[in-house]
């Protein structure tokens, strides 16, 4: 078995950005289940939201290869 | 993993593969194999687009048919809706090259003999991120002055007194540095992650039924392996294309934030 | 470029290699001009041309429509013309029809009162020439008669006239005396 323990740290780290990507469509989800017409609107939002918490997941894999 | 991959040469265990596997040996001089993926890729959509609006044609033939699917896409859903319908005519050309680009440079890497998907090397992926980053910026000082587009993307609306001194850096550190990095590493991370995963159970399944032990485990395993790498294709058919579609998207979103009168 | 940044670029994916940035962001700008100066002019021109088109259509049609409602409009004023016309005409007719009606018994009036004063008026000299004729007849008849009877020559004119006038007036006279 080989490996470095920064992979497994950034398997960790990414269980946070991995629940708030769901957090994020499961709103969006709702969101345009109760309005269809707002979809253009919150798609918007979401895929902000979506790059933002994911910012976050990538900021965890340049550390894992920087560190 | 240098070492493991030497011992694996020297055979015995079987060896994972990791991202020194990404660096292709050069086709000649100091090309490789992305490089003229890249470039062949970047002709291909030339001719093949060139080819669909050639005619122009009011009742569409089924190529420029096809054509006009992707670039009414990118042009009324990805263009005018993030822009604005002010302005978004002038981005519509950067967003098309940029969407197909990237589609076709990720295919790439699921098309055999091809085989290998050119934003998997990083640098690629910065140098288009590079290009988003001072597309955006540039049109934002071009249409509120230096100042007044740092003022436009540093502060937000409805924000006062002592938060200004916490939301300032963040929103410089995040709209600024962020974007761009993780416009690129998004991208990259997805293509390198998702061919990773190919060449794992393509060799997993490989080694497991030619090289081990002929056990009942090993067979299933090499098997099960097998299916994971059609799984795993299926799954990259979709990734791929999400991937050039959020790319396209959130460049689109960060121009048409910059061009966005004051909010 | 080879030893250090290989070893490096082995270890860590994420340090780019400076030759592919370059070759990505040169590529992708030469692929962009030539989709901006080849390609998207095409689409919208085609997007244009197929918009010109379908409002031309719809402009044909309408000005069709238009054509067609401008028509009918003066059809229907033609027809409504012509039945004023037919029915003045048959006004007309009607009310020269009843002139004529009258025209034609006035004048047939007026003949049938001249043929009436006309028979009158010949009766009335018939019977003046027959009065006459007959007092002429009478006479000679009477003097005739009685010269044979009396024998007496009554060839003289004067006496002969005077004699018959006394012999007529002596009749009249008994004649109304009679009648009374």
């Amino acid at each position: 078995m080989e490996g470095t323990l920064n992979m497994l740290g950034y398997g960790v780290a990414t269980i946070g950005p991995g629940i708030a990507v769901g957090l994020i469509f499961a709103a969006y989800i709702n969101g345009v289940a109760r309005q269809p017409e707002a979809q253009g609107r919150l798609q918007t939002i979401a895929i902000l939201g979506f790059a933002l918490a994911e910012a976050l997941a990538i900021i965890g894999i340049a550390l894992a290869f920087a560190l | 993993m240098i070492a493991a991959n030497l011992i694996a040469a020297a055979g015995g265990s079987f060896t994972p593969p990791g991202p020194a596997d990404f660096n292709l040996p050069p086709v000649f001089g100091e090309v490789t194999k992305p490089m003229i993926l890249l470039t062949l890729s970047a002709v291909f959509i030339f001719v093949l687009t060139y080819a669909m609006a050639r005619r122009a044609a009011i009742v569409p033939g089924r190529l420029q048919f096809a054509g006009e699917v992707v670039y009414g896409g990118v042009r009324n859903t990805i263009a005018r809706d993030n822009i604005g319908s002010e302005h978004y005519m002038r981005f519509v050309p950067y967003l098309f090259s940029l969407f197909l680009f990237v589609l076709v440079n990720n295919y790439f890497g699921l098309i055999p003999l091809l085989q290998f998907p050119s934003f998997s090397r990083s640098g690629m992926a910065y140098g288009l991120a590079l290009l988003s980053w001072l597309l955006y910026n540039g049109v934002g000082m071009w249409k509120h002055g230096f100042l007044g587009y740092l003022k436009h993307t540093c502060i937000p609306a409805g924000v006062s007194g002592l938060m200004l001194v916490i939301i300032v850096p963040l929103e410089f550190f995040s709209n600024i540095l962020v974007r761009p990095v993780t416009l690129a590493l998004r991208l990259f991370a997805n293509m390198f992650a998702g061919h990773l995963l190919l060449i794992l159970f393509a060799l997993g399944g490989e080694y497991l039924l030619f090289e081990a032990n002929a056990s009942v485990m090993n067979i299933f395993g090499g098997v099960m392996s097998f299916v994971m790498f059609f799984g795993i294709t299926v799954l990259e058919l979709l990734v791929m294309f999400l991937q050039a579609y959020v790319f396209t998207l959130l460049t689109a979103m960060y121009v048409g934030g910059a061009v966005a009168d004051e909010h | 470029m080879h030893e250090s940044v290989l070893a490096a670029g082995e270890l860590n994916p994420l340090i780019p290699h400076l030759s592919e940035l370059i070759l990505s962001a040169v590529v992708f700008l030469i692929l962009v001009a030539a989709v901006w100066k080849f390609v998207v002019p095409n689409f919208e021109k085609a997007y244009a041309d197929r918009t010109a088109a379908i409002e031309g259509g719809l402009e044909a049609a309408e000005s069709k429509q238009a054509e067609a409602d401008a028509k009918l409009a003066e059809l229907e004023q033609q027809l409504s013309d012509a039945r004023h016309e037919a029915a003045r005409i048959r006004e007309e007719a009607r009310e020269q029809g009843a002139a004529i009606i009258v025209e034609m018994r006035e004048q047939a009036q007026a003949e049938s009162t001249r043929i009436v004063d006309h028979g009158k008026a010949q009766i009335e000299a018939e019977r003046q020439q027959a009065i006459t004729s007959l007092r002429a007849e009478v006479g000679s008849l009477a003097t005739g008669l009685a010269g044979r009877i009396v024998g007496e020559s009554l060839e003289d004119e004067a006496r002969q006239s005077r004699v018959v006038d006394r012999f007529l007036a002596e009749l009249e006279a008994g004649q109304q005396s009679g009648a009374r």
